[in-house]
């Protein structure tokens, strides 16, 4: 994303007064790193950026971390900034009745991609010591203790967003910014899903097991992703039934990540949060890139458009074609 | 001799080859090339050191395994009388002679919490025990801190050896390997050929500048009684752990991170009682039998992560604080919540953030 920055906190100035709250981004650490911000006063607007470097999807925290589905008493609103991909998250989850479009006001940030920080690690000289992190133009410029790389921005930015259908948001109350032309047609093949699937099976199962091997049951992929919503109650912790035991091999891994991209079928909208916030790199994205793809062929469905769809999988139509 | 021995860089395999015969050796490796993961992993002939790169896991599962079977189980139906059973045990250990190569001073000072906690009071845990005793450590002088480390920060540093057998110290065309207990000079005596003069000085001038450097700049020991007082302060809680999003990194990657969870992995007749990995981040963790859960929240979660750590532990144990400064927390954290910060930001008055 461009840095609009500067726009976004003008705009949220001018309508704060209506707001409980805004879900935005602030900067972390160090310049590569960015965490997301709840604006709760007026004072906390000038802390807002939007940026490349804006990766969170909010849209979870709407889902699991308030009641965004109740009006407030005072009725403010809670406002959201949302990605593209992020705006079909909560189309998801205005379908699944966990936000209701009436409480939230959204703002919507046109995207050409936001970084991956594994990329710009593996690219500059010294990436223990960045200093500044700028997109221009097409070129992205980091610059660390040792001076300035220039490098293109497709070589640092997220896999996801290489393949990206919807830079723009699909819903918003507002749009910060000129919208841009999606990298990928709506119907294009995923490419990601296909280099996998060029692959013979032996080497596809040998594929999965090197990648999922490394698994450590840590659940930020399910905690990250905005329509994970059973919380607490996920099957890899009930004890009763005991679905999943505590032994980390490849039997359990392999389960719940399955049980992960199942739950998903028709509704993940590849905001590709899971896959970003793995500890150890799996690409656990491109199971539920799969499992899209299968459902688009088989359903002609594609999850988070719109708000008055009901999701294939959610419903029973006995004039279901397709299957 | 002198204790110490030169190993030059294309020399390293074959003294790797050579020690793996008598220990298991662990070495942080590359995992996956696409995504730079590198990890302890145990060394075969062939694999290289990723010496000059921080791992992203710690070495804590070669010491406390993320499942480890205590022991094992059977039960033995009477054929004479089928209602009646024994219960045939076995015990279960898995603590041959271990060596850590390459691991830095965060790593294995991290071992100094599990020490306090499973060998020093009134009960040993042997399956720890029995690891510790037959593990040795040769440690990296570390020479490439990142925005996150913080090791002189909680009373330590870059060139610390405490808990460490061997110091690995990366000096021009190799590394000087000094021995710094019996067992370490043992070792380091019988596996290759002296430094030179030049060589030996080179070490020390690189372990002198190394241990004056300061990593993070704040002294995050002594706030065990801040936290105290801000215990009951929801807001700074709140204002801290919003982005939290619950998951448990930064409980797996912590060297210091030692709660675990205790099952019965059984099938039919018989099974294993297993020791697994647990994180205070998770609901389960205090949900008590009847259904009460004492830290519902993230709030309640995370405040008593940084307690643990920053307050309750220091308390305990002498004024300890069980962190190590490796930042892998903050590194790995998917919404970059810095513990640095939090610590600091108890001592504030509500005044100073407004």
């Amino acid at each position: 994303m461009d840095d609009k920055t500067n726009a976004l906190r003008e705009h949220v100035k001018g309508i704060f007064s209506n707001l409980e709250l805004v879900l935005g981004w602030e900067p972390g650490y160090d310049p590569l790193h960015t965490r997301p911000f709840y604006v709760r006063t007026e004072s906390d607007i000038d802390r807002l950026t939007a940026n490349c470097l804006s990766f969170q999807n909010l849209t979870r925290y709407l889902a699991k971390s308030m009641n965004a589905v109740d009006p407030a008493a005072d009725g403010r609103k809670i406002g959201v900034c949302v990605k593209g991909c992020d705006s079909r998250s909560l189309v998801a989850l205005i379908q699944e009745k966990f936000v209701s479009r009436d409480r939230v006001y959204v703002i919507g940030l046109p995207c050409r991609g936001t970084l991956d920080a594994r990329r710009i690690r593996a690219l500059v000289p010294d990436p223990a010591r960045i200093r500044s992190v700028n997109a221009e133009g097409d070129e992205l410029v980091v610059e660390t203790d040792r001076g300035i790389s220039r490098f293109a921005l497709d070589r640092a930015i997220a896999r996801k967003c290489l393949q990206c259908r919807y830079p723009n948001p699909v819903i918003h109350d507002v749009l910060i910014g000129d919208p841009v032309t999606p990298r990928l047609k709506i119907d294009a093949e995923n490419p990601s899903v296909a280099a996998v699937e060029a692959l013979s099976l032996e080497d596809r199962l040998l594929f999965w097991e090197n990648q999922l091997d490394r698994c450590i049951r840590c659940f930020a992929c399910r905690n990250a992703c905005p329509l994970c919503v059973c919380q607490n109650h996920c099957i890899m912790e009930t004890r009763m039934p005991k679905w999943i035991t505590q032994y980390r091999n490849m039997n359990e891994k392999f389960m719940f990540h399955m049980i992960h991209a199942l739950h998903l079928a028709g509704r993940c909208t590849e905001c590709g949060e899971c896959e970003r916030v793995c500890p150890v790199g799996i690409p656990v994205a491109l199971i539920k890139e799969k499992i899209n793809a299968i459902i688009y062929e088989m359903l002609d469905y594609e999850s988070g458009i719109d708000p008055e769809a009901v999701p294939p999988l959610l419903t029973f139509s006995p004039k279901e074609t397709g299957i | 001799m002198s204790g110490k021995i030169f190993v030059a860089h294309d020399a390293l395999s074959g003294l790797l080859d050579d020690l793996s015969k008598k220990f298991k050796v662990w070495i942080p490796q590359m995992m996956d090339q696409a995504s730079g993961h590198i990890a302890f992993g145990v060394y075969a002939p062939g694999k290289k050191p990723e010496l000059t790169r921080r791992s992203r896991l710690s070495p804590k599962k070669i010491l406390f395994p993320s499942m480890d079977t205590l022991f094992k189980f059977t039960y033995v139906k009477d054929p004479k009388d089928p209602v009646r059973y024994t219960i045939d045990l076995k015990e279960s250990f898995d603590n041959g002679p271990t060596l850590v190569f390459g691991a830095r001073p965060c790593d294995t000072r991290g071992f100094q919490t599990f020490d306090q906690v499973f060998l020093k009071g009134q009960y040993k845990d042997v399956y720890y025990e029995r690891r510790r005793q037959n593990t040795l450590f040769a440690t990296l002088v570390c020479q490439d801190s990142d925005t996150a480390c913080f090791c002189s920060s909680v009373g330590s540093g870059p060139a610390d050896m405490t808990g460490s057998d061997m110091a690995v110290i990366p000096i021009e065309g190799g590394y000087v390997i000094e021995g710094l207990t019996d067992a370490g000079r043992k070792l380091v005596e019988t596996s290759g050929s002296a430094p030179s003069p030049e060589q030996a000085a080179a070490a020390e001038q690189m372990k002198r500048n190394t241990a004056a450097l300061k990593i993070g700049e704040d002294d995050l020991t002594g706030y065990a009684d801040d936290l105290t007082r801000r215990f009951t302060d929801m807001d700074f809680w709140r204002e801290q752990v919003s982005p939290c999003i619950t998951c448990g990194v930064c409980t797996w990657v912590c060297p210091t991170c030692y709660c675990f969870s205790i099952t019965d992995e059984a099938s039919g007749m018989s099974g294993e009682r297993m020791r697994s990995w647990d994180s205070c981040m998770f609901y389960l963790y205090t949900l008590e039998a009847r259904g009460h859960n004492p830290r519902p929240t993230k709030m309640e979660r995370y405040r008593n992560r940084v307690g643990h750590k920053f307050s309750y532990f220091p308390k305990k144990y002498d004024g300890m604080v069980s962190c190590c400064g490796c930042g892998r927390c903050i590194r790995t954290c998917p919404v970059s919540i810095d513990i640095r910060k939090v610590v600091k930001e108890l001592k504030e008055t509500a005044d100073d953030r407004a």
